[in-house]
């Protein structure tokens, strides 16, 4: 028995096949489909570079949908009191797209992300009280915003993070690691004016400090592992 | 032949090493260079304009016209900015606190302060000349030793900050510079940082200046709205249980997390994940969190706002919400004191409702207790006459009396104009008795919710 084949049904089944692909890895946009674990393409970098734009840290970038985008998502998801499954579906993108947005103005003309100084003051915060409860974090952020308010010192957020000895995590380079979204987001609370530091300007890790200077500073409360002082 | 291998093998390694030691000890070296003419820039920049500075504060004290004055005192003002930005990058063995810094933004916002008050037709006491010239006088000083240092550098190669004691200081023999400029004695500096800190102890003697402005006093001395009285660890404990029932968490057994010092100070409190904070003055809760783990949301920001008002009356607050933040799984609700349709917006507290069960799980009374009083408004123009001082062309979307914080503690009672201009949106602060705009704040639209800049 002999199989004809017609040749517009060839190409036909060709295209359907190509565009099949193609939809898959060039065209496809962030939001198209939904992504879960083994998921791969450009759309996977897109959530990706999203994911640690906002603190939700998974190594680099590189569009494979492994164990550690799915913990970020799954971590996203929790923050974001949205469902927590892992996969990256209309929601969870959905919120993504709106928190990496930019500021509009009130025309809705994009004026930039607007983050600059809590971008700053985030890797402050990750470098210098990873591993501190959250509200300990905020008080880190408002020390540095305090300092900023106070007449004997530098007048902008660089200015005080980059002071000469001011942070060791400046010294040792730890500032320039992407800020975890507990950071972030303690930061932004402190630049919209929380301060659970009590109006403190240094902080120190009892255990570590020896520095006379700043023992000698009148306390104000211990959050954690750090001592607030004037 | 096996020796020769091995001979062979080994100097290879070494001409190696050699040459990598060598690329290592260039590349270093570059960084070094790299260090020191950034140094060297932030020095030299900063003499520089110290230097204006003491030129532009003579001139601003003897400018006439008010032009010319407003002039100068503006450069004043930029001339500290950029001076005290200099001053922050010179090295330092460690940060503290800096009077010259402290000089530095003093001078600038005293001279901003004028400027602003000339440029809107006032004029200078003879106590702020005074002040002015009071100022310069200090600042002479300061100029001539940071350009000694300068010339210091090339005469007696000055290092950028002291070298570790030596064996024999440590062992007592001998001060070190430091120890030596805090005790004001006038030993010569061996390093331009402690070139610095010696003018820095010669400026701590001097009394500080009087003046009113943003950086003159930074917060309230005492709390303003603090009840009387001191409440015992017991009270305090009472207070956080009465607290716990309003907002819904029963059963719960808080434990002592310690004292806590300064204008607001008393008992912190932990319950299960929660912090908490009651003043000891008073007895108020001054600050509740709760980091509990938040589930998938369940209302809107809406409804959120609607449990927002009711936590607030369920804790005895008569307040009105002025904005929100959302942050996902919770959102942050600004809430202020509204009298007599003035709204007060030092008078603040924040509060955040979770998403999932709308409870309240955050707190911040600091700034209404920090800032509350009685206050006596003056007699004020009528809306009509002020809308009349706005700009043309100024769409008032909305509008109210209020009271702002300007500059420092100063309280300032106006109308706030919310409204449009040339796409823009901003809100307007007029004085309520002279119609002065006193502050203009651009609304920018976030991903989160409005922002005020």
């Amino acid at each position: 028995m002999k199989v004809h084949i017609r040749p517009w049904a060839l190409v036909i089944a060709i295209g359907l096949i190509a565009s099949i692909a193609l939809s898959g890895f060039a065209y496809a946009a962030l939001g198209d489909r939904l992504l879960g674990r083994g998921s791969k393409g450009s759309e996977v970098i897109e959530l990706q570079k999203k994911l640690i734009q906002l603190g939700y840290t998974l190594g680099k970038a590189d569009g494979k949908f492994g164990s550690k985008t799915e913990a970020a998502v799954r971590r996203f998801q929790k923050e974001h009191g949205l469902r927590v499954d892992g996969l990256a579906g209309t929601q969870t993108i959905k919120e993504l797209k709106r928190l990496t947005g930019q500021s509009t103005n009130a025309t809705g003309k994009a004026v930039g992300y607007k983050n600059t100084d809590t971008n700053l003051l985030a890797r402050t915060v990750n470098a210098e009280a990873r591993g501190e409860p959250y509200i300990g974090q905020v008080a880190v952020a408002a020390v540095i915003l305090n300092r900023i308010a106070d007449p004997a010192f530098p007048k902008t957020i660089a200015d005080i993070v980059y002071q000469p000895r001011a942070f060791s995590s400046v010294d040792d380079g730890q500032i320039n690691l992407p800020p975890s979204a507990s950071a972030i987001r303690a930061a932004q609370e402190a630049i919209n004016g929380s301060d659970p530091s009590g109006g403190a300007l240094f902080f120190f890790a009892p255990a570590k400090t020896k520095n006379k200077f700043i023992w000698s500073r009148p306390q104000i409360k211990q959050i954690g592992n750090h001592i607030f002082t004037k | 032949m096996h020796r020769k291998v091995w001979i062979g093998a080994l100097t290879l390694a070494f001409v190696i090493s050699l040459g990598w030691g060598v690329s290592e000890y260039r590349q270093a070296e570059k960084y070094r260079l790299a260090d020191e003419n950034n140094n060297r820039r932030a020095l030299t920049d900063f003499a520089s304009h110290l230097d204006q500075l003491e030129t532009d504060l003579a001139k601003g004290d003897v400018a006439s016209n008010p032009a010319q004055k407003i002039l100068y005192l503006s450069q004043v003002s930029s001339k500290s900015d950029s001076a005290l930005k200099d001053f922050a990058q010179i090295p330092a063995e460690q940060a503290g606190l800096s009077y010259v810094g402290q000089f530095l933004t003093q001078s600038g916002d005293f001279a901003k302060t004028l400027a602003q008050r000339i440029a809107g037709g006032g004029t200078m006491t003879t106590e702020e000349e005074k002040t002015l010239r009071d100022m310069h006088e200090r600042l002479m000083p300061v100029n001539q030793k940071v350009q000694d240092l300068i010339t210091r550098i090339d005469t007696e190669n000055l290092v950028w900050t002291d070298p570790a004691p030596s064996i024999k200081q440590r062992l007592g023999f001998g001060t070190q510079v430091a120890e030596a400029s805090a005790d004001g004695s006038e030993t010569l500096s061996k390093s331009v940082r402690s070139g610095l800190d010696q003018l820095d102890a010669s400026l701590q003697k001097l009394p500080p200046f009087s003046y009113t402005g943003e950086y003159a006093t930074r917060v309230v001395e005492k709390p303003l709205g603090l009840p009387a009285g001191e409440v015992t660890r017991d009270q305090a404990l009472a207070k956080v249980r009465d607290f716990l029932s309003k907002i819904g968490y029963a059963n719960t057994t808080p434990e002592l997390d310690g004292e806590t010092q300064g204008e607001l100070g008393g008992y912190k409190w932990k319950i299960n994940e929660a912090y908490m904070e009651v003043s000891r003055q008073g007895g108020v809760i001054t600050l509740f969190r709760d980091q509990r783990s938040i589930e998938p949301r369940t209302i809107s920001i809406e409804e959120a706002a609607k449990k927002a008002n009711a936590a607030l009356q369920s804790l005895g607050w008569q307040l009105v919400i002025t904005s929100s933040e959302d942050f996902g799984s919770y959102v942050q609700f600004d809430a202020v004191v509204e009298e007599n349709g003035v709204r007060i917006y030092p008078d603040k507290v924040r509060l955040m409702i979770a998403l999932d069960n709308g409870k309240l799980v955050g707190l911040d009374t600091v700034p209404y207790y920090a800032f509350h009083h009685s206050r006596t408004f003056p007699k004020k123009l009528t809306m009509d006459q002020v809308l009349r001082k706005l700009r043309p062309n100024f769409q008032v979307v909305e509008s109210r009396l209020a009271v702002i914080v300007k500059s420092g503690n100063q309280e300032i009672y106006c109308y706030e104009f919310r409204g449009r201009y040339q796409g823009e949106e901003y809100l307007l602060y007029l004085n309520a008795a002279t119609g002065v705009e006193e502050n203009i704040r651009r609304i920018i639209k976030t991903p989160r919710g409005e922002y005020l800049k």
